[in-house]
């Protein structure tokens, strides 16, 4: 009995674990405007780090892949230190694309790929 | 606190469990996941057609009775490749023993960012010394097969062909995940 409500409760925080990590999102896009064009600017959320190994990329409607970087890495350069930018041309109102970036949380050990319709 | 989760993993994958868990921690970027494989279920054929570090490609049923560790992985993930020295490692400890280790090289993104290319992951190989044979997965249908999450991810196989213990997450030499799938391994070679 003592054994089985152990393992419950080592069930239940697993699960719980694993349920913190699902109810916030990874990533988010942000727009920023100057001169012209349009920098997207990919945020991770705290304890999240984006892998520079494969740089996040965004694909647009008519075929054209756009990749996000920065020069900013760790020392062993396998993630971004600052949030990776990637320019459109135009000042565009309105984003659409799909994102892809490979992320790792801090304490999962594992990389994983986000997938984001912009 | 996460870190606390993953022996957890690698625990109830043991105990048949490990799918709930892997499923609960991977819910914030997967849509419809399907069942994952039973431990004790037959392992699933992988039908890769091409290999590296190997003369043909290999096929599960050519394995039967030796264990089969396949090592679910891409070269641009930092925690796959600071993994890879413990791979190397079981390698060179249990080939001779009967262990054939199998990296099933899966892309995450799509043939753009380069991982879909033979002669990068030949590099990668040689990189990192890495000597036993690699699967090029660019369709992902093992991944799948496999109902895998996350690189890297691990699936160790028996002498008759079952799935016997699944996990995912980085590991080191002779750190307390190492130590748990050497003690798998040595387990399973000893049936």
């Amino acid at each position: 009995m003592t054994a089985r409500l152990f393992a419950l409760g080592l069930l239940a925080l697993a699960l719980g674990c694993g349920g913190a990590a699902g109810r916030s999102a990874p990533l988010r896009v942000d727009r920023q405007l100057s001169g012209g064009a349009t920098t997207l600017v990919l945020v991770a959320a705290p304890g999240v780090r984006i892998n520079a190994r494969v740089k996040p990329s965004l694909e647009l409607p008519d075929g054209t892949v756009l990749r996000f970087d920065s020069p900013h890495l760790t020392a062993d350069s396998a993630y971004f230190t600052r949030p990776p930018t990637t320019v459109l041309s135009g000042s565009e109102r309105s984003v659409a694309g799909t994102l892809r970036a490979s992320v790792c949380s801090e304490h999962e050990l594992v990389c994983r790929t986000v997938t984001l319709e912009l | 606190m996460l870190r606390a989760s993953i022996p957890f993993l690698f625990a109830f994958g043991a105990a048949g469990a490990g799918s709930l868990a892997l499923e609960s921690a991977g819910r914030a970027h997967s849509r419809e996941l399907p069942p994952a494989p039973e431990i004790g279920r037959p392992a699933p054929a992988w039908h890769n057609q091409s290999w590296l570090n190997a003369g043909h490609p290999l096929t599960l049923e050519e394995l039967r009775g030796r264990v089969v560790l396949l090592n679910f992985w891409v070269f641009t993930c930092y925690n796959c490749t600071n993994t890879v020295p413990s791979l190397v490692d079981f390698d060179r400890k249990y080939r001779d023993r009967g262990l054939t280790l199998i990296g099933i090289h899966t892309p995450e993104f799509p043939p753009y960012a380069g991982e879909h290319d033979r002669a990068n992951v030949e590099r990668a190989l040689g990189q990192y010394g890495i000597r036993y044979p690699n699967a090029q997965d660019n369709d992902s249908r093992t991944w799948e097969l496999y109902h895998i999450r996350f690189w890297p991810s691990f699936v160790l196989i028996d002498k008759r062909g079952n799935i016997r213990y699944e996990g995912a997450g980085e590991f080191h030499l002779n750190d307390g995940n190492y130590q748990l799938w050497q003690r798998r391994i040595e387990e399973l070679l000893a049936e």
